[in-house]
């Protein structure tokens, strides 16, 4: 396989440097701009094809924006679409060249063909530019009342496009309640499918701040309109069918009635053609029949025959995932698929991720009736060829010993791979075979008789060599010669590299002299005299420990080494039955493929001030709890975490500050909060700027020493620089070198804590101050941010701990800065920021 | 819900990439993507749904093309990769096959397409028979009319009649000359047999695959001699629920051209039409290897295509095989491919060899799994049979064809 392509931009012969061929391009362009001969069209949409294959390999190609824009004045529709392709890359980083593609999308909205204007629509929202949403307001609102649906759906979607470049411009021209309108009168399923989507998330958005949008989500919920899309679900899309089953699925009916009516409804979705139809279709039978025991093994019995369908006659990729919910189906409820255990058997060629599920599947339904048949055919895997596949196949074995079902014969089988003398297979059959015998010791005579042949030298993997050790050790009296198996590995001592071998060894050999002293006197006491002078820590105190146990009192350490032992009945189990519970409940997520519950590994996203539109979408996605489990991460998560949470973030978000680094200019904190306010507002529902890539920061320097003289005669001299930039990892060493050069601790206003319920909203307010977050944290009642400020002349910066009880309104604050001078006048700014908080 | 879709060459070059909402997603993260397969040793091993650092992916992999799929929100997973698998359809459809030359050949039409496909992340259509109504495929026939009238759009100028009709999956005014509808059914045979001969498993996945070239909007009712054979079924959209769940009776109004109507399993199958005994016998460092194959179940009709592929243990250094029919290939990966083609009357096929083990071993230990492909057309194994096909409001009568053909799927023999 090749080398990955390290840098697009690198130059091959097949590629265009890039420079040179630009500019050609842009001179042929501009010649051809006013033309009207025949011809032209075809020429230029080779030069167009150009233009967007050079923008497709990453050649920045944004330098013929104006040249492009005077060429899109055609009939020809290709031409068109190359345009709004070329024109939605590029006008989030040009907002003033964006401005003249304007006109001409607008003319095409109203163009007679309801394609171009569909498209044309879909352009104008998908541009992104915040300044330019005024445009918008009179297309859309068109778009929603034309008479062609095509148009209507783009325009649908095109409102939640609005919301997110600025959600006030969508609430103030009432798109809204025109969307909800259509979604239940619209004639076209597609509009009224594009309707909800946006409604959706616009009211889970707006929820937060507006009980009249709360009580507009709860309306999306309720039976009426349930029922509606319920009725017409035939006639949607099968994407929009998922997106209507994910709705139905959180909809909570009133009686066992209307669950079997919605079920029966429902019930041919099962046999959709369509996977994410079925799986959406199975979460609404599994969530509604929760309560109800018996319906609910009747669903699985039900799902059952469509999920195995699913499995086998899909792409390996489509497999996997619907494999990864049979398998937590199959972790709840084994008995019932305990008779279809062929399904789960490995096909040679499959992929191995999809055998491991697999395999677990096959452990989990294997019950007496068909635990003979699972192991024979585990068995066959072992003298498989793949070598990973041989261990797992040998590990699920072992679990279904623990099980109890059949035990004598599986310990047949175990026995008889210690004989394949395939050295992965002996070390993974070692490994089982000790905890087997740590359950099981009746069996210990006959295992041990088949362990005591293998040769220790065969055996090089540190655990299943630790396994050997420990049985040798521990059926001492058993073994013939294990004091002298032990001895010559007490005499390989150096040659070991693993702690956990010769931790082993010492405990194994001082079992051994405890049954057997005569014989392993001189294996003790080398081991011991190697083990102290070992450089391992642990392996060094063991063997000090075991010295002095022995030079006290033998029958101590003969009580404390050697102990009569109980069998163990269970072995712990990796994941609780809560968690599993959890993940249930998240059914047809990505909780289930990555089986762990959303909060384990969604969480960053809940952190710092950056992820906020995504997070706040996924409510309305709705499959996230957002409960007690949720919080309980957040606080255990220390500072560090944090700042790692944000910095990671980093990257993704960088790109989209460029846009609004050119709005905000460096300002007087302390005068002019109240004016940048809605300025910020309309930036800072996309990316909430906190992070700068180094170009825009070296911008903002250059505005900041551009205005000194306008504040001169404002009495605080304190000055901020609106664009701070820090780098999280910068932060954080920063904040552990300097020494808290105040620490203070104040009381912040009712109101304002009143507003914490959104954890967004004092980083906003703090950011018209020009006062930063880095990273924030905590649930109610006690809160956590870092932030940051930067002087506007100089560089000296100021870090501020921020920890805020909601409870008590009290606020402790510790400011740390490389200008010490300063940090009296900072903590005042900061804290008349904080007090404005909330009466704003 | 989706953020982004980048299309990545074996090489993991960016084909092309689609940004789907405002929020950007940066090139970097194929990059890391990339290093994830380069650290796997192999596309195909990756899993399809991975967590980066900054996004969840998912991956779909189709004739050394990568779709890639990114977002940051949780959403369902099979959602996301039938998606993309239906994206690689309709590409290598629209396409006519899929790979780098084609699409960098073709990309305005794929962005076209993804474009009317998914719109700020939300799936809209997949159906083939719309999209084509929206966008032209490049093929022949309209460049050589692009030639001929001069206009060189590959857009239609209208709106597909279908985005309004109550039939979705086809539009209004269809004209045909020819009057012809084709039902085809298609049937793999997934079978697993131990190592002592035994049939470990047996079941068969099955397709009914129509090619429907019928005017106007016809009415078809399709119904079998014995439907009771399947174990579970999933219908193509067009198929109305009602008559099926009453009579086992399909009722349909077609897409136009192919479509896969239906796909069933049928489970628990007796016997398989070939048998393949591989036999291993190791001795002092070298193994002699036999392999019989013949028919065990006479289906009635010839058995052609057979091919038997193994791949022998790393540990054989040499290997010396000979076939008394067929040829044998051994690839440099130690991959051998016996083909037989047709099963010949008078002799079963065998072959024999020896392999040469690595010094110092004795015998062999692990074995290979023999994976067998074979045809036979004109059967459905499965014992399914099609009674009739009707057209409810025939403007003329239709010509209306049937075939039937049984392949190997996953029919894998261990030793």
């Amino acid at each position: 396989m090749a080398p990955p392509v390290q840098s697009h931009r690198s130059p091959s012969p097949s590629q265009p440097s890039g420079k040179g061929e630009v500019s050609d391009l842009k001179t042929q362009l501009r010649q051809l701009a006013g033309s009207r001969a025949p011809g032209t069209d075809d020429t230029k949409r080779e030069l167009f094809k150009k233009v967007i294959s050079y923008m497709t390999i990453g050649i920045d190609v944004s330098s013929v924006f104006s040249e492009m824009v005077m060429c899109s004045a055609t009939s020809d529709i290709v031409l068109k679409k190359m345009c709004y392709l070329y024109v939605g890359n590029y006008a989030k980083h040009n907002p003033d060249l964006a401005l003249l593609t304007i006109n001409f999308l607008q003319r095409d909205c109203k163009d007679e063909d309801p394609m171009i204007r569909g498209l044309a629509l879909r352009s104008l929202c998908s541009l992104g530019v915040a300044n330019l949403v005024e445009y918008l307001v009179g297309p859309l609102g068109n778009g929603l009342k034309d008479g062609n649906s095509y148009v209507r759906m783009v325009a649908a979607v095109g409102v939640l496009k609005l919301y997110h470049l600025s959600a006030s411009t969508c609430l103030d021209a009432d798109f809204p309640p025109l969307l909800k309108q259509l979604m239940l009168k619209d004639k076209d399923a597609q509009v009224v499918a594009n309707c909800l989507t946006s409604l959706q998330e616009i009211w889970s958005l707006e929820a937060s701040t507006s009980e009249e949008a709360a009580r507009e989500r709860e309306m999306l919920l309720s039976k009426p309109v349930v029922y509606y899309f319920l009725n017409r679900m035939k006639e949607f899309s099968e994407w929009a069918q998922c997106i209507v089953l994910e709705l139905v699925s959180k909809y909570v009916p009133v009686d066992s009635e209307e669950i079997f009516d919605i079920m029966n409804l429902l019930e041919d979705r099962l046999q959709h053609a369509n996977g994410a139809v079925v799986l959406a279709t199975i979460k609404v039978f599994l969530h509604m029949t929760l309560s109800m025991t018996d319906v609910h093994q009747q669903v699985y019995e039900r799902i059952k025959a469509p999920l195995l369908t699913l499995v086998s006659s899909g792409s390996p990729e489509q497999s996997y995932a619907v494999l990864s919910h049979l398998h937590l189906l199959v972790m709840r409820a084994p008995y019932i698929f305990s008779s279809d255990y062929k399904h789960f058997y490995c096909q040679y060629n499959e992929p191995f991720y999809v055998k491991k599920l697999k395999l677990d599947m096959l452990t989990a339904v294997a019950n007496e009736s068909n635990t003979y048949e699972i192991v024979t055919e585990l068995c066959e895997y072992v003298a498989n060829v793949d070598i990973p596949m041989a261990r797992e196949s040998i590990r699920a074995v072992g679990k279904i010993a623990l099980q109890q079902y059949d035990v004598n014969a599986i310990v047949d089988r175990l026995l008889q791979f210690l004989e394949m003398e395939k050295e992965h297979v002996t070390a993974e059959t070692l490994v089982l075979v000790k905890d087997l015998l740590r359950k099981y010791p009746q069996w210990s005579h006959d295992c041990i008789a088949v362990v005591g042949n293998i040769s220790s030298k065969n055996v090089q993997e540190p655990k299943a060599k630790a396994a050997l050790i420990w049985m040798l050790g521990e059926y001492a009296q058993d073994m013939q010669d294990s004091p002298y198996i032990l001895e010559g590995l007490v005499e390989n001592w150096d040659e070991e590299n693993s702690a956990e071998v010769r931790l082993h060894l010492l405990t194994a050999v001082m079992k051994c002299f405890l049954r057997r002293a005569p014989e392993t006197q001189k294996a003790l006491g080398d081991a011991l005299a190697a083990g102290v002078a070992d450089f391992h820590q642990d392996v060094h105190d063991r063997a000090l420990l075991y010295y002095r146990l022995l030079k006290y009192d033998v029958s101590v350490a003969e009580r404390i080494v050697n102990p009569p032992k109980q069998a163990v009945s269970v072995f712990a189990d990796t994941q609780s039955s809560e968690m599993k519970d959890r993940i249930f409940d998240e059914f047809n997520s990505l909780s289930v493929v990555y089986q762990k519950p959303s909060y384990m590994f969604t969480d960053k996203e809940h952190r710092g001030p950056f992820a906020f539109s995504e997070e706040l979408g996924t409510l309305s996605i709705g499959t996230e709890p957002s409960d007690g489990a949720v919080a309980a991460q957040r606080v255990e998560a220390n500072d560090k975490d944090l700042l790692l949470g944000t910095s990671e973030k980093e990257e993704s978000h960088g790109y989209g500050n460029n846009g609004s680094a050119y709005s905000a200019p460096s300002y007087d904190a302390s005068t002019t909060a109240g004016a940048s306010q809605g300025n910020f507002d309309l930036v800072s529902i996309d990316q909430p700027s906190t992070l700068h890539p180094p170009s825009g920061f070296a911008i903002d320097d250059l505005l900041g020493l551009g205005m000194p003289a306008a504040p001169s005669s404002a009495p605080p001299v304190l000055l901020l620089n609106a664009k701070a930039a820090i780098d999280p990892n910068a932060f954080q060493q920063k904040w552990r070198q300097l020494p808290v050069s105040l620490s203070q601790e104040t009381s912040i206003d009712p109101q304002g804590v009143a507003g914490m319920t959104n954890p967004h909203a004092l980083p906003q307010h703090m950011q018209g101050h020009s006062i930063n977050c880095i990273a924030s944290g905590g649930q109610a009642p006690n809160f956590k941010f870092f932030f940051f400020a930067q002087k506007a002349e100089g560089s000296s910066a100021y870090l501020v701990e921020c920890v805020i009880n909601s409870s008590s309104c009290k606020v402790q604050l510790k400011i740390k800065t490389d200008d010490q001078a300063t940090s009296q006048a900072f903590s005042e700014l900061f804290q008349s920021a904080l007090s404005k908080f909330g009466s704003a | 819900m989706l953020q982004c879709i980048f299309l990545l060459s074996d090489s993991g070059e960016v084909l092309l990439e689609k940004q789907l909402t405002g929020h950007r997603v940066d090139r970097a993260i194929c990059d890391w993507f990339w290093n994830q397969i380069l650290t796997q040793g192999d596309s195909l091993k990756l899993v399809p749904v991975i967590s980066s650092p900054t996004h969840y992916l998912f991956q779909v992999v189709r004739e050394g093309i990568t779709f890639l799929a990114c977002t940051q929100i949780e959403m369902p997973p099979l959602m996301a990769i039938e998606f993309l698998c239906r994206v690689a359809d309709v590409l290598s459809n629209y396409l006519d096959g899929l790979n780098e030359d084609l699409i960098k050949d073709n990309f305005v039409i794929v962005y076209e397409l993804l474009d009317e496909m998914i719109d700020n992340g939300f799936p809209l259509t997949t159906e083939p028979n719309i999209l084509r109504e929206m966008i032209a495929p490049p093929n022949i026939v309209s460049k050589v009319l692009s030639v001929v009238t001069g206009n060189t759009s590959n857009v239609s100028n209208t709106l597909p009649g279908a985005t309004a009709s109550c039939v979705p999956w086809r539009k209004t005014d269809l004209k045909h000359a020819t009057n012809e509808v084709y039902v085809d059914l298609v049937e793999e045979m997934d079978a697993t047999i131990n190592r002592d001969g035994n049939l470990v498993k047996c079941e068969i996945y099955g397709e009914v695959q129509v090619n429907s070239n019928l005017s106007g909007l016809p009415d078809l009712t399709l119904s079998f001699a014995n439907p009771s054979v399947f174990n579970d079924v999933r219908f193509h959209p067009c198929v109305r629920l009602r008559p099926w769940e009453l009579n086992q009776i399909l009722s349909f109004v077609p897409p136009d051209g192919q479509f896969k109507l239906m796909s069933y399993r049928v489970k628990k199958l007796k016997s398989t039409p070939i048998y393949v005994k591989p036999q291993f016998t190791s001795d002092s460092g070298t193994c002699r290897i036999s392999v019989l194959v013949g028919i065990r179940n006479d289906p009635g009709k010839s058995i052609d295509n057979i091919t038997v592929e193994f791949r022998l243990p790393p540990c054989v250094t040499s290997s010396d095989l000979s076939p008394n029919y067929g040829s044998v290939n051994v690839l440099a990966d130690k991959t051998c491919s016996w083909t037989i083609g047709r099963m010949p009357k008078d002799k079963a096929p065998s072959m024999s060899g020896t392999l040469v083990l690595e010094t110092g071993m004795e015998r062999l230990h692990v074995f290979p799994t023999f994976q067998v492909a074979f045809r036979i057309m004109g059967v459905a194994l499965s014992g399914l049979k099609i009674d009739k096909l009707d057209l409810k409001n025939p403007l003329s009568r239709p010509h209306k064809g049937f075939r039937a053909l049984t392949r190997g799927g996953e029919f894998q023999v261990r030793s």
